[in-house]
């Protein structure tokens, strides 16, 4: 028996795929904010050396395509650290890192966003850095943010396919799989293509409607 | 454990071919974006809402679609509609493609930023709205929008390291042979990261001087 035919199996599959698509992209966007928010909040604090040796990391990680870093994790590690990085390892520290040096350079200009004086009124009425940072910079910085974080999500959702590369079995792979077995590129792509268009517009749906309430405070409310 | 860049010595050669390339594919593909990219902005500038329509539809697609998954849809479904082109050529059509979607972008706010002064000017002197269009709108519309092109370039350096995954074996495809002739995956893939970064890094500095040389007359306005 030949399985070139599509059987209702594959809905199955592709609904698989789309869960480790959307379980990686989910966690390591959480892991690189968190990491990037970190960087951007020690550059706010000016720790000497480590704000350089960030921003020199951010700027390559940036300014080299995703795959050269995946095959760096993925291959160089184990022959260099000799470690075992297995395919999902490999895609979790990539994405994530990658996602971390896009949010620094977004919490910088956020942070900066916020005026001088306002800063210094705070440290006149004698709040801590720690303080200014939370209450001060904090709630603005993340209202300011939101855009651009939204805009960078969606983006990331996309460069989470090229895990598919290293072996990862995510949608793409599916896509991949089913492709060479059916031999129906145009179905197969189609369907695969517009899942993930599916999953960008919802996510920018999402995004847009908590940027709507982050910024309802400083939304003209007309006269 | 140690960093020993000397092996890659006699891989130079067979690198710079790979970079060579990578060079022929994105300048092939940035003309197609930017031909590609003119046309969609007429579009989504012209007074016909059909013609909107089809351009903000081509651009929503090939935005929150990856960009793997466009290129193995042109890769595979191509020959199943009776096209046969090599990897290159698909390559170069599925970058253009892609590119012209973000390249449109970059010159509709050219158009839209020109004075109207000008173009009423213009139809004024006689001119015929062909005639407007192509010798005075669209040259100061990608004049102005130089920098926003050049950093699609950017993005296009960046992704047709994907092309790899077409059996192309472009700057990334050949670093990958070389990894795996060498055995020192790690070696290669962080000369690699670097070499990508100052690629693009030099490729934005030219953008740069081709801003300030081409809009040298308009200093004060677009600085």
């Amino acid at each position: 028996m030949r399985y070139t035919q599509f059987t209702p199996y594959d809905i199955v599959l592709l609904a698989q795929g789309l869960g480790v698509t959307i379980a990686l992209f989910l966690g390591t966007s959480l892991i690189g904010l968190l990491i990037g928010t970190l960087w951007g909040v020690v550059r706010f604090y000016r720790v000497p050396v480590l704000t350089e040796v960030m921003t020199f990391i951010a700027e390559l990680l940036k300014n080299s395509p995703v795959l050269v870093q995946l095959f760096l994790v993925f291959f160089g590690f184990p022959a260099f650290f000799r470690i075992n990085v297995t395919p999902t390892e490999a895609a979790v520290i990539t994405l994530s890192a990658n996602t971390a040096a896009f949010v620094y350079v977004i919490a910088v200009a956020a942070i900066q966003s916020i005026g001088r004086e306002q800063i210094e009124a705070a440290r006149v009425f004698g709040l801590t850095r720690w303080q200014v940072l939370r209450h001060v910079i904090a709630t603005q910085a993340t209202a300011f943010a939101i855009g651009p974080l939204i805009a960078l999500l969606v983006n990331q959702l996309q460069v989470t396919s090229l895990i598919s590369v290293i072996g990862v079995v995510d949608l793409t792979k599916i896509g991949n799989i089913l492709n060479l077995r059916t031999l129906q590129p145009f179905i197969v792509w189609t369907v695969v293509g517009a899942l993930y268009y599916l999953a960008a517009k919802l996510l920018a749906f999402f995004g847009t409607r908590l940027e709507n309430r982050l910024r309802a405070h400083t939304a003209w409310r007309g006269l | 454990m140690r960093i020993d860049l000397t092996l890659l010595a006699p891989y130079i050669g067979f690198l710079a071919e790979g970079a060579l390339l990578t060079a022929e594919v994105c300048v092939l593909a940035l003309v197609g974006a930017t031909l590609l990219g003119a046309l969609v902005a007429i579009a989504r500038t012209s007074g016909s809402r059909i013609l909107r329509a089809i351009a903000s539809v081509y651009i929503d697609l090939f935005r929150n679609i990856p960009f793997i998954v466009q290129l193995f849809f042109f890769y595979y479904g191509l020959p199943e509609i009776g096209i046969y082109i090599d990897a290159f050529t698909t390559g170069v059509i599925a970058l253009s493609v892609a590119g012209g979607a973000y390249a449109s972008d970059a010159i509709r706010a050219g158009i839209l930023a020109i004075d109207t002064g000008i173009i009423e000017a213009a139809e004024v002197s006689g001119l015929k709205r062909n005639t407007v269009f192509t010798r005075i709108v669209l040259p100061i519309a990608l004049r102005t929008s130089i920098r926003p092109l050049g950093s699609v370039l950017i993005n296009m350096i960046l992704t047709s390291s994907i092309l790899t995954a077409i059996t192309l074996n472009e700057l990334t495809g050949t670093a990958r042979i070389v990894a795996s002739e060498t055995f020192r995956p790690f070696e290669v893939y962080v000369v690699l990261l670097v070499v990508y970064a100052a690629l693009t890094y030099l490729v934005s500095i030219g953008i740069n001087l081709l801003h300030r040389r081409l809009n040298r007359d308009l200093a004060s306005e677009v600085s």
